[in-house]
């Protein structure tokens, strides 16, 4: 291994998830329409991938599966200091569930970049939250996997790397030696992500540095992919009820009014 | 590293973009940056455009931009609490003149026209100042980078903190400006054309004076699109201090008004935003609109026309957009020097366009415009006066003892002055 090469997955998420839809019939998402951001805890494994450039060089490359407007925060991964960004996006990959999507992602780096050294996820997405994804490409690249990743220090010379990783409900920090290539997803308070450069997203944008590729190019089994590969059937799905509230309101001396706001809280069993 | 172009414009509203299309279809290097998700993202109005300059600049509008509904009834209303009085004027002898439309939609579609043109479109990226060097604008800045062009274009809007920071404007004063709330609210087109009786693409455009503004000058609107109306108030924050509720507060019971709740029944709330707008036209421009390496565009030049029941600003703001446009190609061609005196040329092409010569002509509205009787004691006596005229009891009704009644503190000497100074300012 002569150059570090890190590849980090990005996902486009749906930015708010208080105003999401979902489609009466196939209960899945409705995105259409729908303005795309980059998963927040995604950022946090950009800045893990460019502090290990910092440190030990190499080269950082951002890949998303997306619509067509998903070129932008790819972009905008690239005004942080990314190399290079990956778009994959074709009408055969649609539809796709976790499976199908860690398909599609796992394929195209083993084919754009064979000798790729690192893979770096967010710990999850704000938006599906199954945390699916890093697992999932390990196991498409038959690679490692460590989760909670905070810091990685790769060997060049003997292709070894160690990964820190922090556990949460322990305390405990924990060291690892792999050998690369290795996955790991990144635990989401670790590697607040850096400022974005407008000089480097106008670079992005002039010089082309986000490749947008179709399965054309890419060559995937359509039958793994979107949603022929996607196994994942949604089948319920049910809105939580707002809880009835009781709506008292005590009027009178705040000193009088604390006291009957802890009875009638200790009397519903809200504390103890 | 950094890449020097030709001119670079701040904001990706319509003039910015206006200027963005035009100098790029003439080979400029142009950079646009805009500081919302997208192109529109940060645009607020009412919800009409007037297409007269679009004919000419964009013909392929109609066909090609996001035209909700062409406007062939427009409204004006004085409403209290339990009455209103509406003169509407509709003509079926119209061409397309004024459509509405989601400025947002709309801003976007300008967006892809300059970027097609070959103008490089930067979102998300806000620019904090100018670069000034030796009294000449350089370039923009923005965190720590610095970006530099022959001229730089301000189309930020009327919050033009940019030009602030730069020294190039003063802070906005308060009555300067108002302070705009708006909501969408989704019915169905069905819907829509019945409770405005209009056909699928025909709209209603219509102003609201009164209760609506608890009173105090400013004004409510409704604007038809195909499936939703749009909805907001406009209040002149000149009398800020006289509101008793907070605007969005306002807004709210503007909309739970029995005439206006009525029309939107079991409408979706989808959107709401907020936003200023001048209100004082030229008065409000900054001190100059171009000097050495810089000019000034749309809303942040104050090229926004109010006359009270008409406001205009997307058509001037198209235009100043390409007047820019056309100056700067002519230096351009001429060698490129931006200095103060060779963009003074902005200025004598601004004054031979409808933008200077509309604004002048209503350089003093604001004077009728900002009179509180208007708001209040007028559209309080307008109400009464009908009620009582059309209220039959068996006690005889005159017109003039019906208005001795209802007129309240109003003067016949007040209404006359009112009256002068509306003919005279607007």
């Amino acid at each position: 291994m002569d150059e570090l090469t890190i590849v980090v997955p990005v996902k486009a998420a749906v930015p708010n998830i208080t105003a999401v839809r979902l489609d009466p019939n196939t209960h899945n998402l409705v995105r259409e329409g729908v303005p795309l951001m980059i998963n927040p805890y995604d950022r946090n494994a950009v800045e893990l991938a460019l502090r290990i450039k910092d440190r030990f060089g190499g080269k950082v490359i951002t890949i998303s599966m997306a619509p067509p407007n998903g070129k932008d925060f790819l972009e905008s991964t690239i005004g942080m200091g990314v190399d290079e960004g990956i778009l994959i996006t074709d009408r055969v990959f649609a539809g796709a569930d976790t499976l199908a999507t860690s398909h599609a992602i796992a394929k195209s780096i083993a084919k754009l970049y064979p000798n790729f050294s690192l893979i770096i996820m967010g710990e999850e997405t704000t938006d599906s939250t199954t945390a699916h994804m890093p697992a999932q490409v390990a196991s498409w690249l038959e690679i490692p996997f460590v989760y909670y990743a905070t810091d990685a220090e790769p060997n060049i010379k003997d292709g070894t790397v160690k990964i820190t990783r922090y556990l949460e409900d322990e305390g405990l920090l924990e060291e690892f030696i792999y050998n690369m290539p290795i996955i790991m997803s990144v635990y989401r308070n670790s590697n607040p992500p850096r400022d974005i450069s407008l000089n480097r997203k106008i670079m992005a944008k002039v010089n082309g540095l986000v490749k947008v590729l179709t399965n054309k190019e890419l060559g995937l089994n359509p039958d793994c992919v979107g949603l022929k590969g996607s196994p994942t059937i949604v089948a319920k799905i049910e809105d939580a009820k707002p809880l009835p509230r009781k709506k008292q309101i005590f009027q009178g001396d705040p000193k009088e009014g604390a006291k009957w706001l802890l009875e009638n809280l200790v009397k519903e069993g809200v504390i103890r | 590293m950094s890449i020097k172009f030709d001119a670079i414009i701040v904001g990706a509203g319509p003039a910015g973009l206006t200027a963005a299309q035009r100098l790029a279809s003439k080979g400029l290097k142009v950079l646009v940056v805009e500081r919302g998700r997208k192109p529109g993202s940060k645009n607020v109005y009412g919800g009409r455009i007037y297409a007269h300059v679009l004919d000419k600049l964009y013909p392929e509008y109609v066909k090609e931009a996001p035209v909700e509904r062409w406007v062939r009834k427009e409204r004006i209303s004085f409403l209290t609490e339990d009455s209103g009085t509406t003169i509407e004027f509709e003509t079926n002898n119209v061409e397309h003149k004024s459509f509405t439309a989601s400025l947002s939609d709309f801003t976007e579609w300008l967006g892809k026209k300059a970027e097609a043109a070959g103008a490089v479109i930067i979102s998300e990226s806000p620019v904090d100042s100018l670069v000034v060097k030796e009294g000449t604008v350089v370039g923009i800045r923005s965190g720590n980078d610095e970006v530099y062009g022959d001229v730089v274009i301000s189309a930020e809007g009327i919050n033009r903190l940019v030009l602030e920071r730069s020294g190039l404007a003063p802070k906005l004063e308060p009555q300067m400006v108002g302070v705009g709330v708006k909501e969408v609210i989704k019915l169905g087109r069905k819907v829509i054309n019945d409770r405005f009786n209009v056909d699928d693409d025909e709209g209603v455009a219509w102003a609201i004076a009164g209760f609506s503004t608890h009173y105090v000058p400013g004004g409510a609107f409704i604007y038809t699109n195909k499936d939703e109306i749009t909805l907001g108030l406009v209040i002149y924050l000149g009398h800020g201090s006289k509101v008793d509720v907070p605007v969005y507060d306002m807004v709210e019971e503007f909309r739970l008004h029995p005439f206006i709740n009525r029309l939107i029944k079991d409408g979706q709330l989808l959107e709401y935003s907020g936003h200023l707008t001048p209100i004082m036209g030229l008065n409000a421009s900054p001190p100059s609109l171009y000097g050495n390496g810089y000019l000034v565009v749309g809303d942040a030049a104050g090229f926004l026309l109010h006359g009270g029941i008409i406001i205009r600003g997307v058509d001037f703001a198209i235009e100043s957009g390409r007047v820019a446009a056309d100056a700067i190609i002519k230096i351009h061609e001429e060698g490129g020097k931006y200095d103060g005196s060779s963009l003074s040329l902005y200025g004598n092409m601004l004054e031979e366009s409808f933008v200077m010569k509309e604004l002048r002509a209503f350089r003093n509205a604001h004077r009728a415009l900002d009179e509180p009787r208007l708001y209040n004691d007028y559209a309080k006596f307008i109400n009464a006066f009908l009620k009582r005229y059309f209220d039959v009891d068996g006690t005889p009704r005159k017109i003039f003892s019906t208005f001795k009644e209802t007129k309240g503190n109003l003067t016949i000497l007040d209404m006359m002055r009112d009256m002068t100074k509306v003919v005279t300012n607007l």
